[in-house]
């Protein structure tokens, strides 16, 4: 008796820490969707016992956000995931101040901006990651594969820094596709807003990219 | 707790699947950035009111086989306007073309026209394209100002990807703007907007103007010499930028 009692609390607790342990704390003043009104710490904190009907993550979902917020989140986080090693690489070695500058902007940007992604993902109980087979029919192609780093890696002096912004210039083209799926399609203010921001964001720094490139 | 999960998360799953048809943009795969082709002068803003290009310059997709510079499509026409005032780029007889690509798709062929000649022809034979693609063409004897169509054609679609760039051919560089006025487009499409004047590259420094070594600008009462070709952008004024500018 006493040990199933015991078991049993220790079981809530190993929920509860897990629970508290997947918010991330990180001390980015961003929109975070603790602040809203469909806070979803409410819905963790009514509960273990009553979280994972389906009829209630249903009527959560319909009042707040759609499928298209969930997607954009897994996929923005999916996309800095990638852009992070070119810009760790063009941080290191670009030649042109201008090219370092812009990867050492966007490494800050992202660090943000991932921050304040996981946290709406995780507020909402849905895995960072979209689910497997969601990319069948894109084939994958627009996504850096190991291969361009690795071409990255081996590129030195100007072929390095052509190579960045060539990857760099196409990997955000394809951040900004994303966030205006998101501005078109989301169902959440917060993160529409937020998919705006990026999307400017990206914007001015696809035109300095640009601007590099095309110098002779 | 995690077979409750299970359905719930299935059905998100599925239907974020169904929703990513819906709202998913153009696919959009590919353009050049260097020289910079039209639709990369206007996502970088040295053109302006091109419209939605500027989201999408990896977008100008449309049926094999088109001679204009959109491809035929619907969307996009403002690429065709020849009297848009596009900035040419100078040029010698061999050219370096430089691709941004978005999506690395299996690619039959990639062509590069002026006029009605065939420029080169680089057959990749349903090979992807590495981390980056570039050509080196021979202009073949043209000079002054010309538009260069290039095609990527995929090799597992009946589509292509179109790109324009002008060219100022055989200035050897230096400030010469283009004079001659544009040959004969490779279109029929009527221009609809007035021609927009290239802004001077010499008098007040303005984003958006194309500068080369040598051009001489005054901003803020101070005069500053180029010290490297660009397309000038804000945050990019004079006194900021001691690598492109040297003051006089």
């Amino acid at each position: 008796m006493d040990a199933k009692l015991a078991v049993r609390a220790a079981l809530v607790l190993i929920l509860l820490v897990s629970g508290c342990g997947s918010q991330p704390e990180t001390g980015t003043p961003a929109p975070a969707p603790a602040s809203t009104g469909t806070s979803p710490n409410a819905t963790s904190s009514t509960g273990t016992a009553s979280t994972g009907t389906s009829s209630s993550a249903t009527s959560f979902n319909a009042t707040s956000f759609n499928g298209t917020d969930v997607m954009y989140l897994q996929m923005g986080i999916a996309q800095i995931a990638e852009g992070s090693q070119v810009v760790a690489l063009a941080t290191e070695r670009a030649t042109d101040p201008r090219v370092r500058a812009l990867a050492a902007e966007l490494a800050a940007q992202w660090r943000e901006e991932l921050g304040t992604m996981q946290r709406w993902l995780t507020g909402w109980s849905r895995p960072l990651t979209a689910p497997t087979g969601s990319h069948e029919g894109h084939g994958e192609l627009h996504m850096l594969r190991p291969s361009d780093i690795g071409e990255l890696r081996a590129a030195t002096g100007e072929t390095f820094d052509r190579t960045a912004v060539s990857l760099l210039l196409g990997h955000l083209g394809n951040v900004v596709e994303t966030a205006r799926m998101e501005s078109a399609g989301g169902a959440y203010p917060p993160v529409k807003s937020f998919a705006e921001t990026v999307t400017i964001r990206r914007q001015a720094q696809i035109q300095r990219l640009l601007a590099v490139a095309a110098e002779p | 707790m995690r077979r409750r999960l299970t359905l719930p998360a299935l059905t998100v799953g599925a239907l974020v699947a169904s929703l990513f048809v819906a709202v998913s943009p153009a696919a959009a795969h590919g353009y050049i950035s260097s020289p910079p082709s039209r639709q990369a002068n206007c996502a970088s803003g040295a053109v302006s009111g091109c419209g939605d290009i500027v989201y999408e310059p990896q977008s100008v997709e449309a049926p094999k086989g088109s001679m204009q510079c959109n491809g035929g499509g619907s969307r996009f026409a403002v690429l065709n306007d020849n009297s848009k005032g596009w900035p040419a780029a100078s040029a010698g007889q061999s050219v370096t073309f430089n691709w941004v690509l978005t999506a690395r798709h299996s690619t039959s062929t990639w062509e590069y026209f002026i006029g009605n000649t065939l420029l080169a022809s680089f057959n990749d034979g349903g090979a992807q394209p590495g981390a980056t693609k570039s050509h080196t063409v021979s202009m073949r004897g043209f000079t002054g100002r010309q538009t260069v169509l290039a095609r990527w054609n995929i090799a597992d679609t009946a589509m292509a990807f179109y790109a324009c760039v002008d060219l100022n051919i055989g200035g050897g560089g230096g400030t010469t703007p283009p004079t001659t006025p544009p040959t004969t487009p490779p279109t029929t499409t009527p221009p609809t907007t007035p021609p927009t004047t290239t802004p001077p590259a010499t008098g007040t420094w303005r984003a958006g103007t194309a500068y080369v070594p040598g051009n001489v600008v005054t901003y803020n009462g101070a005069s500053y010499t180029c010290r490297q070709a660009h397309t000038a952008l804000t945050g990019w004024e004079p006194p900021n930028v001691p690598a492109l500018w040297t003051r006089n």
